[in-house]
């Protein structure tokens, strides 16, 4: 299993087009994605899950990833704040 | 196999969602923002709303209201699971011009009030005020059509029909 934390900088956190978009990526991969922000998990393929976690600009969120693939899943994630969500 | 005899087929069950807002249904492939016109959010249907007054689609439960009031997202009796966006790039208003009704957790009846908005504050802001409604666990569907085209009055007219797969609840 792959965990690591990111940092939410996107204005607006994670509101409906960003957790649209981590859902989408997360859904190419095999690999389970746990979401979770102060304890709450959400399922990284729900989005109504990611969007109740309530992601705010500055929140701190761990990414939990299991599977076959979850070396490319988490650095596809990873990228994806990175860049802020703009591909 | 005396099991396999008795058990009963899991039912399938029909779903209407009434359209949420007065105003013109359009094709969600018409909402000037990627993530919605591509359907990554979920497949549904769009309404231009001439009132600021959304309302419930559907009896269900609030199970998100973003912290800007912009938008809100319901859960049916079924396990539907639908995403009301009040216009696009909204989140930016943090809150200007959106009044909720209700809070997460809340059970909610086809045409009670969710959100008041004000249409001038979004058209003066240069926010689209186009509306997705979409099913964002669209894996639970096993069939759907938008059923209204052209203009719609919130809670009165049925926006969308869908049949919901067996066994979600």
């Amino acid at each position: 299993m792959i965990r690591f934390d990111v940092h939410v900088t996107a204005a607006g956190g994670l509101h409906a087009r960003p957790a649209a978009l981590l859902v989408n990526k997360a859904g190419q991969f095999q690999s389970k994605v746990t979401v979770i922000k102060d304890q709450k998990k959400a399922d990284g393929k729900s989005i109504l899950g990611i969007m109740t976690l309530g992601a705010s600009l500055g929140d701190w969120l761990t990414f939990e990833i299991e599977g076959a693939d979850e070396e490319q899943a988490a650095a596809a994630l990873k990228e994806l704040f990175d860049k802020q969500f703009e591909s | 196999m005396l099991r396999g005899l008795f058990s009963r087929k899991k039912q399938q069950q029909e779903v209407t969602l009434l359209a949420p807002l007065t105003g013109e249904v359009v094709a969600l492939t018409e909402v000037p923002d990627p993530v919605f016109a591509q359907k990554v959010v979920g497949d549904g249907a769009a309404i231009i709303p001439t009132e600021g007054v959304l309302v419930s689609p559907l009896a269900g439960s609030v199970t998100h209201l973003f912290p800007t009031h912009h938008a809100i997202a319901l859960t049916s009796e079924s396990g539907l699971e639908i995403l009301l966006h009040i216009g696009i790039d909204t989140v930016k208003l943090k809150g200007e011009g959106f009044t909720p009704h209700v809070k997460a957790g809340d059970q909610v009846k086809p045409g009670d009030k969710l959100i008041s908005f004000d249409l001038d504050v979004l058209q003066k802001a240069g926010c689209p005020i186009v509306t997705p409604v979409v099913i964002t666990n669209g894996d639970l569907v096993a069939e759907k059509k938008v059923v209204s085209t052209g203009s719609v009055r919130a809670g009165q007219e049925p926006l969308m029909q869908v049949i919901v797969k067996g066994g979600a609840s």
